[in-house]
């Protein structure tokens, strides 16, 4: 019978196979699946295993060794005898039948207590019943006398058995006692023992930590390897995204990298060795990876585990891969403000000078490198200084000229370069002819004249040219990137005339109101001798009147000012009439985070795709992703491959940064202040003469054989100076500290802000609080004023031997004087005189002044070096004072050698 | 433990004999030396007088010339001769050496001193100066020798020739030689040196002045012999 819709036959089929061959597929594919999920996406597990398998073997044999170093140990082996005997006599011997003894005696004499105790109990009971009946009478106004009276016996029954109580007590107290040390001879020996154990102890932890017993408790337990597990560090709050929101960032790398934090595994091959500089990077006081995790610095993909290229992000689309080598250093600036001098940091640093001073930011705007001062000459007057056909050549190929210069090449043809010459030629005319008219030529100027010369370069080579600027073929004090940042001089002759170099010299500002040079504060004379001598160096040109006759050409001049702005030379220089041009460069401000699709790789099919190959490549050729469509307008600066790749570790760190206070490193104002005056110090080369936070003082190797003559380092000079000597002598200095010095501190003429900014680097350097010094005379000790003159004087520690006070003059060369004392009042901090007399040495390596300590005498202060040093201290501080102040102050006048220099304080005023 | 004691107290009395034999023997049996004279071929120039520039009273009571260079008869005096590395041999005795200050001159003008040794420094001159050490091995000293601290006592610990100045009065200038073991000698008007109780062996002999520079020359040493050493520096 056929049922409508039912085929029979099909109610016969049987699929049994079908369903077979599925179920057996699913297991398949459920083995294969738990296989995948387990083993194959899982290999951070067979690291983690590995290593924690290489750490328990290792704790194991390092156990092994410390055991048997215990047991070599004499001291160990006998307190190990101790205990076994006493732990015997304790079970069997002579201390266990007293502890026998006494435990039966202790029952004893608990139950005396016990019924002592009670008996006392009662009467108390007792007496505050009568109590309660005394004060119920005395309520109801009844006769009280027969309730006092019990009270009265009641309390003279509990007197009576108190001494029974105590002495129960007692007894109690002194078996319990005993049972404490009969049974405390092992805890004394358990005590040393547990003294020597301690590396013991480390390695058994170690074993246990990497273990994990299994099983219930009071059945057979097992003891296996530590079970891997995903180790991750969530940083809550260190992103934010394009809506300023908290993005949690998740960070597994040490589930690989397990021992990153751990001492002692250098030796492993990645990813289970130790981090190379664990102690300067992950201490807890730096970066612990507990609280940071790792792509804070290293970048990745911190939530991937599945292989090692998810997991360093080198996978398409990810946009932070890891940062290979000195890379990592891109980071350092997310947190960091001051990176100069900051460990493990150097190579970010060096880019970021290079960055402020090659003159990048001219052409580019970036976030913090704003207000740097273009660094270029100005051009606003060059007509009077240059000679015409100099001035193509040079901007036709300006390494030709000074292979070292920081003017970068511009591809120009000669025609382009005479066209901008024009240009600058033409609009510098009318200032040019006004500083001419108040600037003659000088008088009494004898080009050539050997004496003249002579003179000049005597005081070329002493009064302080050579702290910055080169003389010769490859003289030169800082270099930074194979370019100097001064100009070397040796072929000026062909470049500028005498009458310009004169007026320069006397008086650079006047020429340049903006400019670094400054003004060495030379007479007349002196600006001749060296405007003839720098006439010597190179060839001085015939005036070329072909040149000069293209550069009127009215067409060159229209042609020029669009070269001139085109290429952005108002980045660097400045140019009448193009104050206001903006940069021509791209702002490189999130640079760092560009992505690869936004990077235009031209025809050059070279060059590999990637971030890091592009942007060398741009700063190393940077026309090469030039097209004949699209026209590249950057110039070629010539840097050696390492600094380019300084650069690109700063261009890497630029990106938009939002991390929260509590990750930063110091961003105090402090810090502001040292990062501000760091380049300011960069800007005006300090560093050329004065040795600064320990680099500088290039100057120096001039004066190899006589240190004394070249300028003082300023190591610690924030510690050194009061700050307000510092600040007046910054705007106004003069060379009344070290008179013998014929190098001289130059007048940069820098204003109130300007010194301000030094100030405050020099005290941040030196950590220390702009302290307001004041000494006040009348809080000296008694008798400290006279020790600190006789210690002072000839017959003691002669001071005045080699030290200057006013016109009081040491004997001898003036190489081997040293500084005025006159001056200590207005100049020193006390707090470092006394550290200096203590030791100089310390202070600064290779000095002059020796330790008179210790070795102080007997009998000045009975010896005591610490006074004497304080005497010296306040002594120096009274020098150079007034007489009535000095008389007022210690009670003396001046009158023999070492004396307080009332005299040279008059006159020094 | 008994039975064992007296067999182990002579095996360390006979090992504590033989060690002592071996340190404090005086006169290294089958020992050998070195000796010659260190000659200056050419015409020395005369000595330079120094200008005393100041603490004259003191200073400038007799004429002082420059010691750099000093040569008579055709013999050059100050110069160091030693073997830097000896396996063997004398034991460096720490006998202490002074160095006077007397008239503001250093003498001897080049001075050794064994190396852990106290170098006694003497200032009978009523001024002030100060002992600034040049050294590269052993920590730089810049020490004050105030006119009421007649005597200095200072070490120095490792083997060195360094320079040392007085500060005060640029003229004064010496020499300290750190010997790290006994085997120099330092010449004087006549030249000569000689090295004694060397074991036999083969040896690089440092001859060093300080305006001349130093020269290495390889001697053998032989047992019982005294080996010649000429030593020729040019003008």
């Amino acid at each position: 019978m056929a049922v409508r819709g039912v085929d029979p036959n099909e109610e016969k089929k049987s699929y049994g196979t079908v369903f077979f061959v599925g179920s057996i597929l699913l297991v398949v594919v459920s083995l294969w699946a738990v296989f995948d999920d387990n083993i194959t996406r899982r290999v951070w597990k067979v690291h983690q295993s590995e290593f924690v398998r290489t750490d328990y073997e290792r704790a194991a044999a390092a156990l092994a060794k410390e055991q048997e170093r215990l047991n070599a140990d004499p001291k160990y082996a006998e307190l190990v005898k101790q205990r076994a005997a006493e732990v015997e006599s304790l079970e069997s011997g002579e201390k266990g039948a007293r502890l026998a003894e006494l435990r039966e005696l202790q029952q004893r004499v608990e139950v005396e207590y016990f019924d002592a105790d009670q008996e006392v109990k009662f009467v108390k009971s007792e007496l505050d019943e009568a109590w309660y009946e005394f004060d119920h009478a005395v309520q109801l106004g009844e006769d009280a006398g027969p309730y006092r009276r019990h009270i009265q016996e009641l309390q003279a029954q509990q007197r009576a058995l108190e001494p029974a109580l105590d002495a129960a007590r007692k007894k109690r107290a002194d078996v319990k006692a005993e049972i404490r040390e009969v049974q405390g001879g092992v805890k004394k020996i358990d005590d040393q023992l547990y003294a020597l154990e301690g590396d013991k102890r480390k390695w058994q932890r170690q074993m246990d930590n990497a273990t994990v017993t299994v099983g219930p408790d009071g059945f057979p337990q097992f003891t296996l390897y530590k079970i891997p597990s995903i180790q991750q560090v969530v940083l809550k709050d260190f992103d934010r995204n394009n809506f300023d929101q908290q993005v949690e960032r998740v960070d597994r790398c040490q589930s690989c990298h397990i021992a990153i934090n751990r001492a002692g595994f250098d030796d492993l091959p990645q990813p289970l060795t130790t981090h190379p500089k664990r102690l300067t990077f992950l201490s807890d006081t730096a970066h612990p990876p507990r609280v940071f995790g790792c792509t804070v610095c290293h970048e990745g993909q911190g939530e991937a585990v599945n292989s090692l290229a998810q997991a360093h992000g080198n996978v398409k689309f990810w946009e932070h891969p890891l940062l290979e080598d000195n890379d990592v250093q891109a980071n350092c600036v997310t947190c960091h403000l001051n990176v100069a001098g900051l460990e493990g940091a150097q190579v970010v640093a060096r880019g970021q000078q290079i960055f402020e001073q090659v003159g990048c930011t001219g052409c580019h705007l970036v976030e913090g490198y704003g207000d740097i001062p273009k660094v270029g000459p100005s051009l606003r007057k060059v007509q009077a200084k240059l000679d015409p056909a100099w001035m193509v050549k040079w901007i036709e190929d300006p390494r030709e000229f000074r292979p070292n210069t920081r003017m970068p090449h511009f591809y120009f043809k000669e025609d382009e370069a005479l066209a901008a010459a024009a240009y600058l030629w033409s609009v510098s005319r009318k200032e040019a002819d006004a500083w001419l008219k108040q600037h003659p030529a000088p008088e009494g100027y004898r080009s050539g004249d050997t004496a003249m010369v002579k003179k000049g370069e005597e005081l070329a080579r002493s009064v302080g040219c050579l702290g910055c600027h080169g003389f010769a073929e490859d003289e030169f004090t800082t270099r930074i990137a194979g370019k100097d940042l001064v100009p070397n001089l040796k072929d000026i002759a062909a470049k500028v005339n005498p009458r310009w170099t004169y007026n320069w010299l006397l008086d650079p500002k006047s020429y340049n109101p903006g400019t670094r040079m400054p003004s060495l504060r030379l007479s007349e004379d002196e600006a001749r001798a060296l405007t003839a001598y720098l006439m010597t160096l190179g060839t001085k040109p015939e005036p070329d009147a072909d040149v000069v006759a293209r550069l009127e050409e009215p067409a060159n001049v229209a042609r020029g000012e669009k070269l001139v702005r085109k290429y952005g030379c108002a980045g660097c220089h400045d140019i009448p009439g193009m104050e206001k041009e903006s940069r021509i460069g791209v702002e490189l401000t999130t640079f760092g985070s560009k992505p690869l699709e936004e990077l235009f790789f031209g025809n050059d099919t070279s060059i590999k795709h990637t971030w890091k190959d592009w942007t060398f490549n741009k700063i190393h050729s940077p026309r090469v992703y030039a097209t004949e469509r699209v026209e590249q307008l950057m110039p070629h600066f010539d840097l050696p491959e390492e600094d380019i790749k300084a650069l690109r570790v700063l261009l890497h760190g630029f990106v938009e940064r939002k991390v929260p206070e509590a990750f930063k490193a110091d961003h105090s104002k402090r810090a502001r202040q040292i990062s501000a005056g760091r380049r300011k110090v960069q800007e005006y080369n300090c560093v050329g003469c004065h040795e600064i936070d320990g680099t500088g003082g290039y100057v120096r190797k001039y004066y190899e054989k006589n240190p004394t003559l070249a300028p003082p380092p300023l190591n610690g000079q924030g510690e050194k100076v009061q700050a307000n000597w510092l600040f007046g002598f910054l705007q106004n200095p003069e060379n009344a500290i070290r008179p013998w010095l014929k190098i001289r501190m130059p007048t940069f003429g820098f204003d109130g802000p300007h010194a301000d900014t030094f100030v405050n680097y020099f005290a941040g350097l030196s950590g220390i609080e702009i302290p307001y010094v004041h000494v006040d005379e009348g809080q000296v000790p008694a008798g400290y004023l006279e020790a600190g003159r006789t210690l002072f004087s000839d017959d003691y520690f002669e001071c005045g031997s080699c030290h200057v006070r006013g016109d009081k003059k040491p004997e001898g060369p003036v190489e081997d004087w040293a500084p005025d004392l006159n001056l200590a009042r207005q100049r020193l901090n006390p707090d470092w005189i006394e550290k200096w007399i203590l030791d100089p040495q310390t202070l600064q390596p290779g000095t002059k002044m020796p330790s008179f300590y210790p070795g102080g005498p007997e009998d000045i202060l009975g010896g005591d070096e610490k006074k004497q040093i304080e005497a010296l201290t306040d002594y120096i501080m009274t020098l150079g004072l007034k007489p009535a102040a000095t008389a007022k102050a210690g009670g003396e006048t001046a009158t023999e050698s070492g004396g307080t220099g009332v005299e040279e304080a008059d006159k020094q005023g | 433990m008994n039975r064992r004691f007296p067999l182990l107290a002579v095996l360390a009395l006979f090992v504590t004999v033989a060690l002592t034999a071996g340190a404090y023997q005086p006169a290294i049996a089958a020992g050998g030396g070195i000796s010659g004279v260190a000659l200056f071929k050419g015409t020395a120039p005369k000595p330079k007088k120094l200008k005393v520039t100041k603490d004259k009273k003191r200073c400038d009571q007799s004429p002082k010339y420059d010691e750099s260079l000093v040569v008579k008869d055709g013999k050059l005096a100050n110069v160091i001769v030693y073997i830097a590395e000896v396996k063997g041999g004398k034991k460096l005795e720490k006998k202490g050496v002074t160095l006077d200050q007397n008239g503001c001159r250093y003498a001897p003008h080049v001075l050794a001193v064994p190396a852990g040794a106290d170098l006694t420094i003497l200032n009978p001159d009523k001024v002030l100066h100060n002992i600034h050490t040049y050294s590269k091995i052993n920590k730089p000293m810049n020490r004050a020798q105030p006119k009421f601290k007649k005597k200095l006592k200072v070490k120095f610990d490792k083997p060195e020739i360094m320079e040392v100045k007085c500060d005060v009065h640029g003229w004064m200038g010496g020499w300290i030689f750190v010997a790290g073991n006994p085997y120099y000698s330092i010449t004087g008007e006549d030249g000569a040196f000689s090295l004694t109780d060397l074991p036999a062996g083969k040896y690089n002999v440092q001859i060093w002045h300080e305006k001349l520079g130093t020269q290495t020359k390889e001697v053998e040493v032989k047992a019982g012999e005294t080996a010649k050493l000429d030593v020729e520096f040019a003008g």
